[in-house]
Order: structure tokens, then C-alpha cells, then sequence
């Protein structure tokens, strides 16, 4: 499996970390993070790669870093690429891609609320799932998801008293 | 950025202006909304002048809980994303797994997995053949609809001991393989569907209220349709020829041979005309997979270690599956253990009841928003995971 001469000529063109097919029709490149709108928009140009397909954020709690990994398809290649950047888990800014991919829009909006990343030039960091929340954006890994029910909601031993009436007549659930 | 967002303050009735616009609330309790889910509308007239989608009501955290689970425990998990659909959920997170893992499923589980996931995009048309006709006030479509939804159901019922969670695909294969006799009575099912079609066909396509309801109504150009990211069925009404079972094919599907129906205007009539053209497609695709399952003998299963402790590779996945909302996929990563380190999942009305619908109801007139979101098909589970 070799990367397709078109898409490795782009590549070529900036300064990009590694590049690599990972699976049939499957491209992973680490990008640099002020490369990548860049990046985008020569694969758009470029290569047919209109189709966002998601954006995705992982967060690698013991490095200190966000990762983004932008999934784009090609018609023209039958090709994805996912471009990754890494960026500092604090202050945890990035750039919009939004006047290249409308899609962006839902996804830096999500990306915003689940993991608290601030994408400058977003169509709308609002709050769109999470509208009552005042807690930290719950998808980053520090936050105990468990922990926080536990602390937050009671539990309940269901021993009514009608129950304990029957159980006094003999009666009562069977174990 | 809009105050529509924003929930008002009940306000002071002698303090209101004078004004011919009006903000409604349209869900998350509504006869006319899909699923839990609400649109806020300002309005001049009957005219939608804006429109913002509003989400939440159904989110439960899948992908949080997860990073809590085993890999094999997560099954149990994905098919609940989407109600109507969830083979595919199912189908694409195993397929993201054994992507990570270097799995193989045999072959007859994977036209196994083929039968499943066209059998529900079956139903999953028929519900919206029903859900979009009860919009423009046919209930009787929607009765047939859902009735003849049920009896495939029964099949799944069959196969996998469930009717919605099936909860039967899984990683390196299928839980068990199909019981004796289900083949015959799926192809009886498909004689009895197709004997039912026409019927469908006069009830609700040659229908002049559908037709002149549906006609022009939230109607977006192919290059509209691209911009806004919508995949699937509403792409293809459109008059795009974009589907993932051919462009970037997965299991078995390069041995099928099917169509890709596309229909031209990009109205809410063209989607439901792609959608019944795809249930012909589908069956068509199950007439040539029956047979291949009767002659082709073999594990349903490829050998894994005791899933309670199976460590996966360090590793990531792009897995995408053509469901019948349009492009779903799933992006997994793997730290090497027993648990994901992240799934995120990407499903298509992500696009379409967000972006797409606030679109398409600017300028729509306050009666056909309900129509416009189900010749959508979106599913609000789907958006809020």
C-alpha cells in the first residue's frame, strides 16, 4: 500500500510530520498545528476532499495535550484522511475551519462543550447538549463521571412500607 | 449571535411592542417533532424567518460510558444511539474494533452481517414512510408502515432473540449463527413486502395531497446539499450518487449488485422517492444474499481470547457504514487495554437535524416543519449520543 502520487505531491508541499496509509483507503497525517488549515484547504483545492466527515478530539490527559483529528474524503481519490494536530491541553484554543467546511460548525460546537477547546472564528461556541450543565466539559478525563453521580445523586433502598406490612404477615419478595 | 438561543424570561404582557413576529417553541413535546428533540422558531406570519435547532433531551453519554467498558461490554451500548437503526451502530463499532485488532470476520458472517443491516434499513424506511405520511395527516400509511416494520422485526426477533437491541454483532463475527428455516421465512417476508409495495405506491406516492405537500417543500440544490454536509438518501435525492457501500466499501458489499437510487429536486418528495427506491434495492440486495447463505457453510466467529480479558493493541479506527440516515461512522482509539480510550461517534443527523434542517426551514412555512425534518429522517438520538 503506497500513498497515491497526487496526495503525496500536496503533502510535500508543506512541512508536515509523517504521513502514512493506516488501512485500505485510509490516510492518517500529523500535521503541525498552524499548517493544517492549510493543509485542508490544498486538499480541498486541490485533491476533491469537500467531504468533512467529522471532527474528532482525544484527550491525552498525562501529555497535556487535545488531539483533533479532522476526517476529510475525497470523491475523486476514494480516499480519508485524517489529519491530526496536537494542541497544549491548556489554554486548549484553536482555530475554526468553518468558512472551509461548513460541517465544522456542529462539531467545534460539540467539541467546545464535551472537552471546553475554544475555536477562534467558530460558528457558535453555544451550549447545544449540555444546556443546564455548570460542571467542567464532562469528556475530558479528569472528569469522574462516576464519582459525580455518586456524589451528586442519592441512592434509593426500596423498602416501602406496604412491604414491610406484607412482610409482616408472612408475606413479602422472594429472594 | 441570535437571542433565539437563548431561553426569554416570561415577559411583561404591557411591555410587548406591537409586532407581527413571534418566537414558538416547536418540541421538545410535539406531535410533529421526531424523538425528543426541539426546534425554536421565529416567525412572521406562518413564514420561519429563523429557525435553531435545539438538542439535549436524549443525551446520555455513550461515549463517555464507553472508556468505562470492556470492549466486548460496549456492544450492549451502541445499538440504543439510534432507535430505528441499530444494526448499523452495531455492524460499525465492531468494525472499528477489528479494524484496531487486525480481525477478520469469516465470511459467512459477513454476509450475515449484510442480511442484518439491510433488513433494517428496510424498517427503518418503512417507520419513515409512516412517520413522513402522518406529517401531511395520512395515519393509514403509517398503520401499514409500521405494521409491515413489525414483521421483520419478527425476523430479527428470530435470529437474534431481540426486536430493536439485538446486541448480535459483534467483534471478529456474529453471536450466533441463524436458526434453521429463518432464510425461507425472510424470503417469504420479502414476497409478501413486495407483494405490499404497489399498495404503498398508491397510497402515499401517487397521492395528490403527498404530491402537492411534498412538491418544492424544503428543496435544497446538490450543491446546497454538499456544503451543509448531508450524506445518505438526502444527498442522493439531490442527484448525487454518493453512497459509502460503493465508494468505500466494507464487508461483502463489492459482490452485490444494487443501484443507487437518486431522484432529482432535492425536495421532501425526492427523499421519501429515494427511500422507497432503496427498500427495493435492499431487497433486491437480500434476494442474492439468501442464497449465498444457504450453499456457504463455516464459522460465524473468528477465535478471540476470553473478552472479560482482551487487551487490544494501541491503535486507531475510521470505520463508516451507509445506514439508512446517510454516513455513520465511527472513530475508535485504543491505548492498548481492555477498554477504548475513545469512541466517537459520527452519525448523519448530526448534519441533518442540525445545520441541514435550520437551513432548509428558513423561509419554510410553520406547517411544513414537521414534514421537513421527517423527509430528513433525522434521528435525534443520534445527534445527542
Amino acid at each position: 500500500m503506497t500513498i497515491p502520487a497526487p496526495l503525496d505531491e500536496v503533502l510535500g508541499e508543506l512541512p508536515l510530520v509523517a504521513a502514512r496509509l493506516t488501512a485500505p483507503r485510509r490516510v492518517r497525517v500529523d500535521a503541525r498545528p498552524e499548517n493544517l488549515p492549510a493543509l485542508l484547504e490544498l486538499l480541498k483545492g486541490r485533491l476533491g476532499f469537500f467531504h468533512l466527515s467529522a471532527i474528532s478530539c482525544v484527550d491525552w490527559l498525562e501529555e497535556g495535550q487535545f488531539e483533533l483529528v479532522y476526517h476529510v474524503w475525497s470523491d475523486k481519490l476514494k480516499l480519508l484522511l485524517s489529519a491530526h494536530v496536537r494542541i497544549p491541553r491548556e489554554p486548549g484554543e484553536y482555530v475554526s475551519i468553518y468558512d472551509l467546511h461548513e460541517p465544522a460548525g456542529f462539531f467545534e460546537r460539540d467539541i467546545h462543550e464535551m472537552f471546553g477547546v475554544v475555536f477562534d472564528g467558530a460558528l457558535s461556541l453555544d451550549r447545544f447538549i449540555l444546556t443546564s450543565w455548570d460542571g467542567p466539559p464532562p469528556m475530558r478525563k479528569d472528569f469522574d463521571a462516576r464519582k459525580y453521580a455518586e456524589e451528586t445523586f442519592s441512592t434509593v433502598n426500596y423498602h416501602p412500607d406496604w412491604l414491610k406490612d406484607i412482610e409482616a404477615a408472612g408475606g413479602g419478595l422472594e429472594e | 449571535m441570535s437571542d433565539l438561543k437563548q431561553i426569554p424570561a416570561i415577559p411583561d404582557p404591557d411591555a410587548i411592542e406591537p409586532s407581527d413576529v413571534y418566537d414558538l417553541y416547536f418540541g421538545p413535546n410535539h406531535p410533529g417533532i421526531e424523538g425528543n428533540y426541539s426546534i425554536r422558531v421565529r416567525l412572521s406570519g406562518d413564514r420561519i424567518i429563523e429557525a435553531v435547532a435545539d438538542g439535549g433531551y436524549l443525551h446520555r453519554g455513550f461515549e463517555k460510558i464507553m472508556e468505562e467498558r470492556l470492549w466486548m461490554q460496549n456492544i450492549a451500548l451502541v445499538p440504543r444511539i439510534c432507535v430505528p437503526d441499530p444494526v448499523p451502530m452495531e455492524e460499525t463499532y465492531a468494525r472499528s474494533v477489528e479494524m484496531i485488532g487486525g480481525l477478520t470476520p469469516p465470511e459467512r458472517a459477513q454476509w450475515i452481517r449484510v442480511l442484518m443491516l439491510e433488513t433494517s434499513r428496510i424498517c427503518a424506511h418503512l417507520f419513515t414512510f409512516g412517520g413522513n405520511a402522518a406529517t401531511v395527516g395520512l395515519y393509514t400509511n403509517m398503520f401499514w408502515g409500521v405494521t409491515m416494520r413489525d414483521l421483520f422485526l419478527d425476523i430479527f426477533e428470530e435470529i437474534t432473540g431481540a426486536r430493536i437491541y439485538h446486541i448480535y454483532i459483534t467483534p471478529g463475527g456474529v453471536r450466533r449463527d441463524l436458526p434453521d428455516g429463518v432464510l425461507d421465512r425472510l424470503e417469504a417476508l420479502l414476497d409478501e413486502l413486495e407483494r405490499r409495495m404497489p399498495q404503498f405506491e398508491d397510497l402515499f406516492f401517487n397521492n395528490a395531497v403527498v404530491i402537492n405537500r411534498a412538491s418544492g417543500t424544503g428543496s435544497m440544490s446538490a450543491e446546497q446539499a454538499l456544503a451543509w454536509g448531508a450524506t445518505g438518501p438526502n444527498l442522493r435525492a439531490c442527484g448525487v450518487a454518493s453512497d459509502i457501500r460503493r465508494d468505500d466499501p466494507y464487508l461483502v458489499y463489492p459482490q452485490l449488485d444494487f443501484d443507487i437510487v437518486t431522484e432529482e429536486g432535492g425536495d421532501a418528495l425526492a427523499r421519501m422517492m429515494v427511500r422507497k427506491g432503496e427498500v427495493v434495492q435492499s431487497v433486491r440486495i437480500l434476494r442474492q444474499v439468501i442464497p449465498r447463505l444457504r450453499e456457504l457453510k463455516g464459522p460465524v466467529r473468528c477465535p478471540l481470547p476470553n473478552p472479560l480479558a482482551w487487551d487490544l493493541p494501541a491503535g486507531e479506527a475510521y470505520a463508516r457504514t451507509e445506514s439508512s440516515k446517510g454516513e455513520l461512522a465511527f472513530y475508535t482509539v485504543s491505548s492498548g487495554g481492555p477498554r477504548p480510550y475513545r469512541v466517537h461517534v459520527r452519525g448523519a443527523s448530526s448534519m441533518h437535524a442540525v445545520q441541514v434542517l435550520e437551513h432548509l426551514l428558513t423561509g419554510a412555512r410553520i406547517e411544513d416543519v414537521a414534514q421537513i425534518m421527517f423527509s430528513l429522517d433525522a434521528c435525534p438520538p443520534e445527534v445527542d449520543r
